[in-house]
């Protein structure tokens, strides 16, 4: 294993753990802005929802990046 | 005798598992392999949960303005002479299973909110000396002026009900829910 690759497999695991993070933490969005729409306060489900979209976004990237390496590594082989 | 018969069933019991053997070589299920999960399909799986997560949180954000949008009939329920100064009139909207209350206040304003206390569901009614809504199963206080508690259990405001005067006439035309 060259030490690419290497890096590849530990940036593979660090991604796995920063996006399966983003997850739970949209995950607690979710809860707090369903809680938030019963209180009838639409202004905390909106910035859940923001702030959720931004977790997603950070997620895609990160998935993007690491996807590229990827690519790259198998390139070189 | 006895030797003989268990020696049949253990090879009759080696005879299934060759047949069963035979039967997993003409249809080969390799369940490790059909279960393994590589990293890369998990990243996929849990990047598709954040975008679906995503979702369910703007469409839970969009669900308010949704709700509220929706049309809401217009209803006559007052005129505008008959109600003085602190004093208050019930009327039902938009449903007549929908009970609410129209006060004017000391500056002379007419507000209406739904007469349903957003604690326990109690009926709210008008208490002209505190200047207030007052709910007398928790004793829950709410503002005359904006409906929000000031007293008691309840935390949430009143839905307030939406007014247009024409001429003399007071109309209820929709529903406030802060």
């Amino acid at each position: 294993m060259s030490t690419r690759q290497r890096q590849g497999t530990t940036l593979f695991t660090a991604l796995l753990v920063l996006v399966g993070i983003g997850v739970v933490v949209q995950l607690w969005l979710l809860t707090a802005s369903v809680d938030a729409f019963m209180r009838h306060q639409g202004s905390t489900a909106l910035h859940a929802a923001l702030a959720s979209a931004v977790v997603f976004v950070i997620n895609g990237l990160l998935v993007l990046y690491v996807f590229n390496f990827d690519r790259k590594i198998n390139q070189d082989r | 005798m006895p030797e003989d018969k268990e020696n049949q069933q253990d090879n009759c019991l080696e005879c299934k598992k060759k047949k069963a053997a035979r039967w997993r070589e003409d249809f080969p299920v390799n369940w490790e392999s059909d279960n393994y999960v590589t990293r890369r399909e998990m990243v996929k799986y849990l990047a598709l949960g954040s975008l679906t997560i995503a979702g369910a949180n703007a469409v839970v954000a969009a669900l308010p303005h949704i709700i509220q949008s929706s049309e809401m009939p217009k209803t006559r329920i007052a005129l505008a002479s008959s109600i003085s100064v602190g004093e208050s009139k019930l009327f039902s909207y938009p449903t007549e299973e929908d009970p609410c209350i129209l006060v004017r206040q000391n500056n002379g304003d007419l507000v209406a909110y739904s007469q349903v206390c957003t604690h326990l569901s109690c009926a709210v009614v008008h208490n002209e000396q505190e200047n207030a809504l007052f709910c007398p199963c928790h004793h829950g206080y709410f503002t005359v002026a904006e409906g929000r508690p000031f007293a008691g259990p309840p935390t949430r405001p009143l839905p307030r009900i939406k007014l247009e005067q024409q001429g003399n006439e007071i109309f209820a035309v929709g529903v406030e829910i802060s």
